[in-house]
């Protein structure tokens, strides 16, 4: 399984908190948002920033995602 | 003695954290302080409540990178951070940092540096709660 979570304003445009997935081999991270951008556009439209496994990633990295990956889709911080 | 670096619900001591801080070495020589809190009004609003949300572990490492990187680079002796979490009332405490260095300069330089890192880099997210009702913060420079 791939482990999404989302936090704050994310969370609440998605109206959970947390999505499990199904893995399949190459999944990257980039699979998981383009497939969950559409089901839940509201919520992606403020996504700023991703973490994989607790590590933040970019458009670059595309290694494949392990069984049980956590990928954390958030937006800006306003914490302070 | 507590941990230096904190998430926590509770509110915190001031004079508890510098007292800790200067525990750990009589070698410093200036201790500088900011403590962020929760402001009855903001863009026009009265805001009476403040909730606060984080990726536990992902904001506790972060918080504990940015003390490392602090005491690194601005060569300091200590340094403590405390972040609540959950609902802060107006007036309230929300965070704490606590920067010692053997003189001034060095610890004015990090605890400017430590906010601004920490808001720029630990996930956590506020949610004023208005009497117009909730509204998530943008961050802020």
């Amino acid at each position: 399984m791939i482990n999404v979570l989302f936090f704050g304003p994310v969370a609440e445009r998605a109206g959970t908190r947390q999505i499990a997935l199904d893995f399949r081999e190459g999944l990257r991270w980039q699979d998981v948002r383009d497939t969950l951008r559409v089901r839940h556009p509201e919520a992606f439209e403020i996504v700023a920033i991703v973490a994989v496994n607790g590590q933040r990633v970019g458009e670059q990295d595309a290694a494949p995602l392990a069984d049980g990956a956590e990928i954390v889709f958030m937006s800006a911080f306003s914490g302070g | 003695m507590s941990a230096a670096v904190r998430l926590q619900l509770e509110d915190f001591s001031l004079d508890a954290e510098v007292a800790a801080l200067r525990e750990h070495s009589k070698r410093i020589g200036g201790i500088a302080t900011f403590l962020g809190c929760a402001r009855d009004f903001s863009e026009g609003r009265d805001v009476h409540e403040i909730a606060f949300e984080a990726h536990h572990g992902m904001a506790l490492a972060e918080l504990l990178r940015l003390r490392d990187e602090a005491i690194a680079r601005f060569d300091l002796i200590d340094a403590r951070i405390v972040h609540r979490l959950g609902t802060v009332r107006a007036g309230d405490n929300i965070v704490l940092i606590v920067a010692g260095a053997e003189h001034r300069a060095p610890a004015f330089a990090a605890c400017r540096w430590l906010i601004d890192e920490l808001k720029a880099r630990t996930p956590i997210w506020k949610k004023e709660i208005t009497p117009q009702g909730e509204s998530w913060v943008t961050p802020h420079p």
